[in-house]
C-alpha cells in the first residue's frame, strides 16, 4: 500500500454542509433553528414535545429519500448533499421538479395528499434531519412562530415553481436557474458565487425544459461572455448582475 | 513561462550520476497501478458520469492497430507481425463492434477533436480498408469540423509513399508522424529496419502536398552499432527533411519483458557515456538549427503549436508524449489501447486472444484500469505542470486543490531537497522552478512526488530516465 497523507489538507472550503449542529443544537442554516429559537424552545424541548429531530442518511447518489405514494410521516431538513424531487411517468420517463440545498426542506407538497406526490432522489451522498410531522403539526398549533415559519416555507416552494413558467429563452432560464443557486447558497450563508453544480446535465436540462446540448452550449456562451467560469462541475459566478439582467423575466425583484 | 523554454543544459556527468529506471508519466498513475477490478461496469459508468458534467470533454480517439510486416528489434510495443491481411481484417471485424459498443455511451454532443491512430504500424491497414475504419468511426461519433480538430497516424515510411499518404489526406488526416530511428546502414541492419533517406522524403513530401498541417518524426539513441559521426548524418538529414516535431527516444534495452529485443547483442549497444552523448548532440543539433525543446523526448519548431502551447502555458501530457488537447477524454480503441475519461484510466485486453473473445461475447474488452482518487488527482495535476511547464506555484496550487503544499508535501520536498542541492530544481519556498540544469531530469523530479514508488512493484518495468 502506498502512504497516505491526509496531512495539509484543508477543511473542505465554504463547502455546502449543514452539519454544525448536534443533539441538543440546530445547526446554523436549519431552516428550523430560526423558528424554533425565536420562541426560546432548542432541540431538547423540542424532543420533550416528542417532535423528534432525527438524524438520518447517508443516502448515497441515486438513493430514494421517498417514493411517489409514501404515507407522508416526517418532513426532510437536508443537512449535506443535494436532492432532486421528481415525477416518473408509467413509461419511466421523468420529470424534474426541483433541486434542494442543504438547508432547505424537502416533503412539504405531501402535507395535503398525505401521501409524497413525486419521488425524491439524492444527487450525492446526502444527509438529513427527519422532521415527524404529526409531532410537528401539533407543536406548531401551540407555537405561532413554527407555523408562520411553516406558511413561510410552504410558499416559498410555490414560489420556486413559477421560476419555470411561461414562454422564456434558453438563456433566460439557464442564467435565471444559476442566479438562483447562488442566491439560495448565499441565504445559507456559504458562498453565493462558487459552488459545485452537483446536478446532472439531463437533470438540468429536464428541469429547465431545454435539450442536454442546449444546457452545455449555453454554458459554453455564458463562459465565453465571461457570466461564468466553469471546470468539471465546480462554477464560478463572474458577473452575477449580468446573469441576472439575462434572467431578470423569471427572477423576483 | 520563461524557464521551460530555456535551452536546458547538458552536463553529462550530473545525467548520468540521475540515471535510474523510471516512469516517463504518460499517466499518473502510471500503467503498472491499473487494477484487474476495474472492469466493463466501471467504464461505463465513467462514461455515464463523464456525459453529465455541465459542459461534457470533447474527445480524442485513439485506434491501436497492432500488424506489423516485419519486426523491428528495438520494439517494446505491443504488436503482431504478419503478411496476413486475413489477420488485419479478423482484427478490424472485432474493431468494428467494439466502436458499435462504445461510441454510443457517448452523447452525441461530444465533437472529437483529435483522432490518433497508433501502432503497431497503423498503415499496415490500405487505404480501402483506411477509409472503411474512418467511415464507421464517422458514423459512430460525432467528428469535429475541420479547422477545429487534428487527426494524426503514425507511418512507416518502408510501407507507404506518396500516393498512399494523400489518400491519408483526402479521409481527413492531417498530421503524420514517421519513424526513423537512425539512418546509419550499421545500425539499421542491426535492428532489423532498413529505411532509405528518399522513401521517407516520400512520404514526408506527400504529407505536405496533402496539405498535412504537422510532420513529426521518430527518432532513437543507444540502439547497437550507433556512433556519434553516424547519428550526427541522421540528424543532418533529418534537419533537412524539416519536419515540424522532432522526437529523440532513448532505446531500453529490456530483453527480459520484449522478446523482440533478445535478437539484440548487449555487446554492440553504446555504452553509457556514448548513450547520453548522442543525445546531447542531438539536443545541440535540434536546438542550433531553431527547435525548442519542449521536455522529455520532445523538440518543436518555435512556431509549431506545441512550443506555443507551452508558452502559452496550456501544453498537457498525454499517452503520446505532450498535446494541445488535453482538455478532452481519450476514448481508447483496439487490442491494449489505453483510454482517459473522466477521473478514470482504463485498458483494453493486451492480447488478440482476449480482446477478440470479449468482443465476441459482445462485451467491451477493458481488461483493467483505475479511478483516480482525490490524492492521485493532485499529484496528476502536480506532475503534469512540472512536465509541462517546468514551474509550479505552490500557493496558488495549494489553494486550487485545497492544502497547505509544505504540509501536504512534506516528504515529497525532502526528496525533492537532494535534487535541488544538485541545482535541477530551485525551491524558494513559493515556487518550485525546473531549472535548465534540471530539464532534461524532469522525470527524477516527478517521481519525487509519484506516491507508488517504493511500493517494490514497479522499477524494473521502467526504462532509464536519459
Amino acid at each position: 500500500m502506498r502512504p497516505r497523507n491526509p496531512a495539509g489538507r484543508l477543511p473542505e472550503p465554504p463547502s455546502p454542509i449543514a452539519d454544525d449542529g448536534d443533539e441538543s443544537h440546530f445547526c446554523r442554516t436549519c431552516a428550523f433553528a430560526g423558528a424554533c429559537l425565536a420562541v426560546g424552545y432548542g432541540k431538547p424541548e423540542l424532543s420533550a414535545l416528542h417532535c423528534l429531530v432525527e438524524h438520518v442518511g447517508p443516502y448515497r447518489a441515486g438513493e430514494h429519500i421517498f417514493r411517489t405514494g409514501d404515507p407522508f410521516r416526517a418532513i426532510f431538513a437536508v443537512r449535506a448533499g443535494t436532492v432532486k424531487t421528481c415525477l416518473v411517468d408509467k413509461d419511466g420517463r421523468e420529470q424534474v421538479l426541483g433541486f434542494y440545498l442543504p438547508g432547505e426542506v424537502i416533503g412539504l407538497n405531501a402535507i395535503y395528499p398525505d401521501h409524497f406526490p413525486c419521488d425524491a432522489v439524492a444527487l450525492e451522498t446526502a444527509y438529513f434531519c427527519r422532521f415527524s410531522f404529526p409531532a410537528m403539526s401539533a407543536l406548531a398549533a401551540r407555537m405561532p412562530a413554527v407555523q408562520q415559519h411553516l406558511f413561510r416555507l410552504l410558499s416559498k416552494e410555490l414560489g420556486a415553481a413559477s421560476l419555470l413558467a411561461g414562454d422564456h429563452s434558453a438563456d433566460e432560464r439557464m442564467a435565471a436557474f444559476l442566479v438562483d443557486l447562488g442566491e439560495r447558497y448565499a441565504s445559507r450563508g456559504f458562498s453565493g458565487t462558487q459552488f459545485q453544480l452537483s446536478m446532472s446535465r439531463g437533470d438540468i436540462a429536464n428541469y429547465l425544459r431545454l435539450a442536454a446540448e442546449t444546457v452545455s452550449r449555453v454554458l459554453g456562451r455564458f463562459r465565453a461572455q465571461g457570466l461564468i467560469e466553469i471546470e468539471g462541475r465546480a462554477l464560478t459566478l463572474r458577473d452575477a448582475a449580468g446573469l441576472r439582467r439575462i434572467g431578470q423575466s423569471l427572477l423576483p425583484e | 513561462m520563461n524557464h521551460a523554454i530555456a535551452v536546458p543544459e547538458f552536463d553529462p556527468e550530473l545525467i548520468a550520476r540521475y540515471d535510474t529506471a523510471g516512469p516517463r508519466y504518460t499517466s499518473y498513475p502510471t500503467a503498472p497501478q491499473f487494477r484487474a477490478d476495474f472492469g466493463e461496469a466501471q467504464l461505463r459508468e465513467a462514461i455515464r458520469a463523464s456525459n453529465e458534467e455541465p459542459i461534457p470533454r470533447p474527445l480524442s480517439l485513439y485506434v491501436h492497430v497492432p500488424f506489423c510486416l516485419s519486426p523491428c528489434f528495438y520494439c517494446g510495443c505491443n504488436r503482431v507481425i504478419t503478411r496476413d491481411m486475413g489477420k488485419a481484417d479478423r482484427y478490424l471485424e472485432r474493431l468494428y463492434r467494439e466502436i458499435e459498443l462504445l461510441a454510443p455511451l457517448f452523447d452525441r454532443d461530444r465533437p472529437v477533436r483529435q483522432l490518433h491512430f497508433g501502432g503497431g504500424t497503423p498503415n499496415f491497414l490500405d487505404i480501402a480498408r483506411m477509409g472503411e475504419l474512418m467511415e464507421s468511426l464517422a458514423r459512430h461519433f460525432s467528428f469535429g469540423r475541420r479547422g477545429e480538430r487534428e487527426f494524426g497516424i503514425e507511418i512507416d515510411p518502408r510501407f507507404a509513399d506518396g500516393d498512399y499518404v494523400r489518400g491519408l489526406g483526402a479521409l481527413g488526416f492531417d498530421r503524420v508522424s514517421v519513424g526513423i530511428q537512425d539512418f546509419d546502414p550499421a545500425v539499421q541492419a542491426a535492428v532489423n529496419r532498413i529505411q532509405g533517406v528518399a522513401e521517407t522524403r516520400a512520404v514526408i513530401e506527400g504529407a505536405r502536398a496533402a496539405g498535412f498541417a504537422s510532420v513529426s518524426v521518430d527518432l532513437i539513441y543507444g540502439l547497437p552499432r550507433q556512433t556519434l559521426a553516424g547519428f550526427e548524418r541522421t540528424l543532418e538529414e533529418v534537419l533537412a527533411l524539416a519536419p515540424d516535431r522532432v522526437a529523440v527516444y532513448g532505446y531500453a534495452h529490456l530483453p527480459q519483458l520484449f522478446k523482440a529485443q533478445r535478437q539484440i547483442e548487449a555487446g554492440e549497444l553504446p555504452d553509457p557515456a556514448t548513450r547520453l552523448a548522442l543525445f546531447g548532440r542531438a539536443l545541440e543539433k535540434l536546438c542550433g538549427a531553431g527547435y525548442v525543446y519542449v521536455g522529455m523526448d520532445h523538440f518543436a519548431r518555435a512556431d509549431d503549436e506545441l512550443a506555443r502551447a507551452q508558452r502559452a502555458g496550456t501544453l498537457q501530457r498525454n499517452f503520446q508524449g505532450y498535446s494541445t488537447h488535453g482538455d478532452c477524454d481519450i476514448v481508447g480503441l483496439g487490442v491494449s489501447a489505453i483510454g482517459r475519461i473522466g477521473d478514470s484510466y482504463s485498458q483494453n485486453a493486451r492480447d488478440l486472444a482476449g480482446y477478440y473473445a470479449a468482443l465476441d461475447a459482445g462485451r467491451l474488452p477493458v481488461a483493467r484500469g483505475l479511478l483516480l482518487d482525490e490524492d492521485d488527482l493532485i499529484r496528476r495535476a502536480l506532475i503534469g505542470e512540472l512536465m509541462c511547464h517546468g514551474e509550479l506555484d505552490t500557493t496558488e496550487f495549494g489553494a486550487r486543490h485545497r492544502l497547505v503544499f509544505a504540509e501536504y508535501f512534506a516528504a515529497e520536498l525532502a526528496r525533492l531537497r537532494p535534487l535541488a542541492d544538485d541545482g535541477l530544481v530551485a525551491l524558494d519556498g513559493a515556487a518550485i522552478r525546473v531549472t535548465p540544469r534540471g530539464r532534461l531530469l524532469l522525470r527524477s523530479i516527478a517521481m519525487c512526488f509519484d506516491a507508488y514508488l517504493g511500493d517494490g512493484s514497479a522499477p524494473a518495468r521502467y526504462s532509464r530516465t536519459i
